[in-house]
């Protein structure tokens, strides 16, 4: 399911007005909720007013077929089912890298990426953040690491391949998009290294001339 | 190379050996995994053999959870309360995606609520700098009222506040078995300076040119 908020009508004066009716949305929302929470929010409404007042950051928006994205930045978050042995097998691989995955390094649109066993064994969870759209993301994966991929994929019930036809279908299907996704930094990872390397010239730059 | 004519040789180095026997031990792994699982190992083995050989310890984020370099990942999965998937939905709708307040902690890399099981769990994934009980601090001094209004939603939230609330995230806390960043050396303030860092770099040329 997409969360695609109802983009709200900005015009001028109309602003705190909408502000006035999400802060009571909200008021309403929280009227059932336990004693703790009703009081921390009369703590934090204040807060809340200005937040939802201001021009807000770029709206979340989905990342293509399934996801979220914010900005430049998008979410995937995988729960797929784990075939027999499979479980075993990928957290051995996992640990005899010892936790180094530098081969998404290659892909070069991935900014973050976790796997979880869940609910004892049975389950993967596969978290990540990364640049741009879903299905150029998937295309990124399936054209530079293609075989990588299929071993850890390989305990994946019903996983067809990433060279399959129907590999994106299968990776839909176990897609739950997030309904709240925040990313601190609109970069993406290439302009990330390239302000890195930015960076480190000026501080030289800075050495030299004071020397 | 095939294991059988592994034989340690003065030049060889310990790591290689130790490269090999993982090799090994990735091959009998695999032995009863899926054709296509097999196929793909052995075409990727010449690209893994040099990740078995930079593998290092995992680092971990302190009490629970995976660090690479400086960022750190907070993997948890929360029973809904009872309408408590309602109200984090409709909060979450409110506000748009408008997290100021993890701005305002200013050690979150980013984070995502996702509904689970017919909005009866909910999972909270998180990147962070640094290890988790300076992140969970953070989190309690400089916004506890958002922290309560968004966590009461979870079944036996004990308050931001409280002494328990530590063990009750640890409780519900899953350490991730790996955990990837492409950049583990930056913090978010390190990014944001880079930011400012660059801009001026770009004022500063279009004023030369």
């Amino acid at each position: 399911m997409v969360t695609t908020a109802t983009p709200t009508k900005v015009k001028g004066s109309g602003k705190s007005a909408s502000a006035q009716q999400k802060i009571q949305e909200l008021r309403d929302l929280y009227a059932d909720a336990p004693e703790l929470s009703r009081k921390a929010l009369e703590n934090v409404l204040q807060e809340l007013t200005d937040q939802v007042a201001q021009t807000p950051p770029p709206p979340v928006e989905s990342a293509g077929r399934a996801g979220s994205r914010l900005g430049k930045v998008s979410e995937l978050t995988l729960i797929v089912p784990l075939a027999p042995g499979g479980a075993k097998r990928l957290r051995t691989f996992l640990r005899l890298l010892g936790g180094n995955l530098n081969g998404a390094d290659k892909v070069g649109t991935v900014h973050d990426m976790r796997f979880v066993f869940l609910d004892n064994d049975t389950k993967l969870l596969f978290a990540t953040a990364y640049d741009g759209d879903w299905d150029a993301y998937i295309d990124d994966f399936a054209t530079r690491i293609p075989d990588y991929l299929d071993v850890l994929n390989a305990g994946w019930e019903g996983w067809p391949g990433i060279r399959s036809p129907e590999a994106k279908d299968y990776l839909a299907k176990h897609q739950v998009t997030a309904e709240g996704w925040y990313v601190a930094n609109d970069l993406t990872v290439t302009e990330t290294r390239q302000l890195k390397r930015v960076g480190n010239a000026v501080t030289e730059f800075l050495d030299k001339i004071s020397e | 190379m095939t294991p059988t004519t592994q034989t340690p040789t003065a030049t060889r180095s310990k790591a290689d050996v130790g490269v090999e026997q993982k090799v090994q031990q990735l091959r009998d792994l695999y032995a009863d995994a899926p054709e296509l699982g097999k196929v793909a190992l052995e075409n990727g083995l010449p690209a893994l053999k040099q990740e078995l050989t930079a593998a290092t310890a995992a680092q971990n984020a302190g009490r629970i959870g995976a660090r690479q370099g400086r960022v750190s990942e907070l993997t948890g999965i929360f029973p809904f309360a009872k309408g408590g998937a309602k109200r984090l939905r409709g909060l979450l709708q409110l506000l748009e995606g408008n997290f100021q307040g993890a701005d305002k902690v200013g050690t979150v890399h980013d984070m995502r609520f996702v509904f689970l099981d017919n909005d009866t769990k909910l999972l909270f994934a998180t990147a962070y700098d640094g290890e988790w009980d300076a992140y969970i601090d953070d989190f309690a001094t400089k916004i506890p009222n958002a922290m309560d209004l968004l966590f009461c939603n979870a079944v036996g939230w004990p308050g931001i506040r409280s002494p328990k609330v530590k063990d009750w995230i640890v409780e519900h806390q899953i350490s991730a078995e790996a955990w990837y960043v492409a950049n583990p050396n930056l913090t978010v303030t390190e990014a944001r300076r880079l930011e400012r860092v660059g801009k001026a770099v770009e004022e500063l040329l279009d004023k030369i040119g």
